[in-house]
């Protein structure tokens, strides 16, 4: 916890070196769980399907900063979409999850039109509204999601024969994912569009005056995070190969916020970093017991003090001051 | 009221780059407009001059469509929309707003690209950011440097050189002398006047009278939202002639 | 930052893999895999608990085969995604012989196939897992869910002149079974569904609900779910004025004196033998009690007996199946549990069978009501 101010200072630029750490550290965490297998994997393989969710939720509030408490109603109907098209309809997974994430956009795009209208707190609230009423349906719409009963027997991933089963086939299959969705990242930060959503989020009124569309950008950018959120979503059930409504509650909006803020908002590795970091945190303390819960909130505390604007952006190449 | 009609027969009155008639609008509780009328002729330095929440940022919102109002703008002869900034900003009216809106984050680099997002053509952005860092050299010292962290007058000058990225027609500027060092005003002022000769049409809103008057062709004074004078700088030798314009 | 982090990822991992070798040989693990925090947190406690002391009251008299218990508790937290990571890591870091987990259906169900690869058995508090291959490799101390719904319709049918009846339950699954239950068996006692309406555990009014039951006719409310709502229910119906019998779930008992003061004679609920020990005849059902109720009332005093009693059963049922295989390994120990028959526990006997998981078979439950600050029971 040694860390010198002044590499947050604007000025300096690190070496190059510095801004693959965190790279470098979801590779050994990743490589160290594919080693020892067995309970390591399994937090790390949650851990990088958090990372895919969170890398999503970024585009929207780190990049454009927006703020969503909804995204985990786009994550339930993407696992549910694939787990109710391959339990009980036998479709094989990879169109289920299309399917699933087609649905998503297209409920993101119904409630993002009119709730992109709002601005700060009323978009916050009209969010978790999306969430909250999702999470009912979940629950009630027993005929179809079996409530809270949940949906067993969901087949694992696979191409033609050949299925995804074991944890370090998991495990390869996850990172690849992980690191698509990082990569898609650092170039949108880059692109054209990726320099909209930083004007969108520098200052709307600036960005509308030099004719960016805020809005449309907005959308997009909602759009974007959900279609991560829907892929995240049916990542989770195929893995675990069951689903139910408490999956997707707002346990998850709290974990993918807190993912979100201790890895570094706004930056490209700081969703994977903060992933990682808040699940194997809860794990390393799990001996404490009781104090369990303890431990890990005085280590975010300690996070949050030492590294305000995220473990990532300890290392980018140029810290946001 | 009297004062205001007073028959400023201006050349360039005659076909105006911008002409807004009975411009109404709110921004909060008191920075409000009452049926606003200006013209701008095509190529004119126009300074609107007024107190603190007089309405003169508004009046610059209102025209690009930024907040709430009513009343007819004319760009060149069109009516433009009246709640859709982008379409305002794509006929090439740049605002550069109140507190200079640079993305403080971004580098310098970076803000410029933005101030030219709708350009798609490649030589003419190169030829833009050639010609905007000749005219501030500063700016091209800090290139990778975030905006944020650059001195008022730098982030003054990255705020103009942004909107001449977009190509602007019509230059709108909300005080851009706010907490600067007389120095540095003068700096920005002077290329101010130099874009102007070139032809830009600059709409200068200040609360320092002096220096505004020194560039305007024209000057609009501004009090609790409505006009209540329309001078010739040439006029207005003192400050107490201001003075008494205003309380009239 | 970065490499203590790492170092103590590593560190724990060690420590946990470490942890079993010399002593190994002498342990048999059960793990537990309970919602100690969370929805499930008063039962699961109390589920854990009851395992706890089953496990100290073996290892009192030598343990099993010449191996004492070691129980490992890991709190899922109510969650199912947490359920699979405890799961896992007590497989595969404390590699745990046999789970008996609590009440967290949705959590036992998403590790279901974790145990099915690890050929390790599990006896359950929650319902059993719903998909077929899943099912050889769990078992439950739950009685069937309609034990508790026949029990207030025969009372219904026998005791009272009520015919017309309205069920209000929960959306968790147990409740919905029962739900489904009541719908199907009403017509068995001569008494017909008038109304049937979901509510949610953190409802503060149910009086739409119950203005509904009465206008439709019914003399009579099945509540079919745990929690404060009982008591909001009860408050409705006096409020409302409405002439309705209360009938209650199986329930913390801790929960109903109040109810009772609101309802008086109007008020009933299920309850298991442990809960209404002093009432129970002599016999093999009431000694069987005794064995858990006497520790248990010496370490918990009058807490409630209901969950941890079943939690007791579970290490019990464990144990009289590794004496039955004469082995301690998964396979055999999980043919066992389907061997085991007569089996005198704290909630009943327990009959297994190789295409019935779920041992108890008949109804132990009574229906009763609070007389005079005292529990009366009345079927």
């Amino acid at each position: 916890m040694t860390i010198s101010p002044a590499i947050t200072s604007p000025e300096r630029r690190p070496p190059r070196l510095v801004g693959l750490l965190p790279w470098l550290f979801a590779v050994a965490v990743v490589g160290y769980a594919m080693v020892v297998g067995g309970y390591a994997a399994t937090v790390v393989s949650f851990a990088l399907i958090y990372a895919v969710f969170v890398t999503g939720l970024n585009l929207f509030m780190g990049f454009a900063a927006q703020v969503s408490f909804g995204q985990n109603a786009f994550a339930a109907i993407g696992g549910y979409g694939s787990a109710v098209l391959t339990a009980t309809y036998g479709w094989s997974p990879l169109p289920a999850m299309v399917l699933g994430i087609a649905a998503a956009l297209l409920a993101a795009a119904i409630v993002g039109f009119p709730a992109l209208r709002l601005k700060g707190h009323y978009l916050a609230m009209g969010t978790l509204a999306i969430g909250l009423i999702t999470y009912e349906i979940t629950v009630e719409w027993q005929s179809v999601t079996q409530g809270y009963l949940g949906i067993s027997g969901i087949p694992p991933f696979g191409i033609g024969p050949y299925e995804v089963t074991s944890d370090r086939g998991q495990l390869i299959m996850l990172a690849l994912v992980v690191a698509a969705c990082a990569f898609a990242a650092a170039r949108i930060r880059r692109s054209r569009f990726g320099r909209a959503l930083s004007a969108v989020a520098g200052s709307e009124e600036a960005a509308t005056a030099l004719g960016i569309d805020v809005s449309r950008y907005k959308l997009m950018a909602f759009l974007l995070s959900a279609g991560f959120a829907a892929l995240a979503g049916s990542l989770f059930v195929h893995v675990v190969g069951y689903v139910s409504p408490e999956v997707f509650g707002l346990h998850m909006v709290i974990v993918t916020f807190t993912m979100l803020y201790v890895g570094g908002i706004g930056t490209v590795a700081g969703p994977l970093v903060g992933a990682l970091i808040v699940s194997l945190l809860p794990e390393t303390f799990r001996a404490f017991k009781d104090y369990q819960d303890l431990a890990y909130g005085a280590a975010l505390i300690l996070l949050l003090i030492y590294a305000p604007r995220g473990l990532a952006s300890l290392f980018s190449p140029r810290g946001r001051s | 009221m009297s004062l205001a009609v007073a028959a400023h027969t201006n050349a360039s009155a005659a076909s105006p780059i911008l002409a807004a008639t009975g411009l109404s609008a709110r921004y909060g509780h008191i920075h409000a407009l009452h049926g606003v009328d200006i013209r701008i002729g095509e190529g004119e330095l126009v300074a609107v001059l007024g107190p603190n929440g007089a309405g003169k940022s508004t009046l610059l919102r209102a025209i690009m469509g930024l907040s709430a109002n009513s009343g007819e703008v004319r760009f060149r002869g069109d009516v433009l929309p009246r709640s859709d900034a982008v379409a305002v900003a794509s006929r090439g009216i740049v605002l550069v707003p109140e507190g200079r809106g640079l993305f403080a984050p971004m580098s310098v680099s970076d803000n410029l690209e933005l101030g030219a997002y709708r350009l798609r053509d490649k030589a003419e952005f190169a030829r833009r950011r050639d010609r905007v860092l000749t005219l501030f050299p500063r700016l091209k010292e800090r290139l990778g440097q975030a905006a944020g962290s650059m001195s008022g007058g730098e982030q003054q000058m990255l705020a103009l050189g942004r909107a001449l990225m977009a190509g602007p027609k019509l230059l709108l500027l909300d005080e851009p002398s706010l907490g600067l060092a007389p120095r540095v005003t003068g700096e920005i002022l002077e290329t101010l006047g130099l874009l102007n000769r070139e032809g830009l049409a600059i709409v200068l809103v200040e609360q320092k009278a002096p220096l505004a008057l020194e560039l305007a062709a024209r000057v609009y004074l501004l009090s609790l939202g409505r006009i209540v004078a329309e001078l010739d700088p040439r006029d207005i030798t003192s400050h107490d002639d201001l003075a008494r314009h205003y309380f009239a | 930052m970065k490499q203590n982090l790492i170092a103590a990822v590593l560190a724990a991992s060690i420590a946990a893999a470490g942890a079993p070798g010399a002593s190994a040989q002498e342990l048999y693990k059960i793990g537990v895999s309970a919602g100690l925090t969370g929805y499930a947190a008063t039962v699961d406690r109390a589920w854990r608990d009851g395992v706890e002391l089953a496990a100290a009251a073996v290892n009192a008299k030598g343990g099993v085969m010449g191996r004492k218990i070691q129980v490992i508790v890991e709190d899922n937290r109510s969650e199912p995604q947490e359920a699979v990571t405890v799961y896992r890591k007590m497989l595969s870091s404390d590699k745990v012989d046999v789970f008996v987990s609590g009440c967290v259906s949705a959590g036992n169900f998403a590790a279901a196939g974790l145990l099915l690869r690890a050929k390790v058995p599990m006896m359950l508090c929650s319902i059993l897992p719903q998909q077929a291959e899943h099912l050889p490799w769990a078992f439950t101390t739950l009685p069937p869910a309609g034990f508790e719904v026949d029990k207030r319709l025969e009372y219904l049918k026998e005791k009272t002149q009520v015919r017309k009846i309205a069920v209000l339950h929960d959306p968790t699954p147990y409740a919905n079974l029962q739900k489904g239950v009541a719908e199907r068996n009403a017509a068995k006692y001569g008494l017909e569904v008038v109304s049937v309406d979901q509510y949610k555990q953190d409802d503060a009014d149910l009086s739409v609900q119950i203005s509904k039951a009465r206008s439709a006719g019914a003399g009579a409310i099945l509540k079919i779910g745990l929690g404060g709502t009982t008591l909001t229910a009860a408050k409705n119906i006096k409020q409302l004025g409405a002439d309705m019998l209360l009938l209650t779930s199986l329930e913390d008992l801790a929960v109903f004196g109040p109810v009772s003061e609101v309802l008086g004679d109007k008020f009933f609920f299920v309850a298991s033998p442990s809960q209404v020990y002093e009432a129970l005849p002599e016999g093999a059902l009431k000694a069987g009690i005794k064995a858990f109720l006497d520790p248990w009332r010496e370490k918990f005093k009058d807490r409630d007996p209901n969950w941890a009693s079943r939690g007791w059963d579970g290490v019990m049922l464990t144990v009289a199946a590794i004496e039955k295989a004469k082995s301690f390994e998964g396979e055999k120990v999980r043919a066992a549990y389907e061997e085991l028959k007569g089996f005198q526990g704290t909630t009943g006997v327990y009959n297994f069978r190789p295409d019935l998981h779920q041992g108890i078979t008949e109804n132990p439950f009574v229906l009763a009501t609070i007389a005079a600050g005292k529990v009366k029971v009345v079927q």
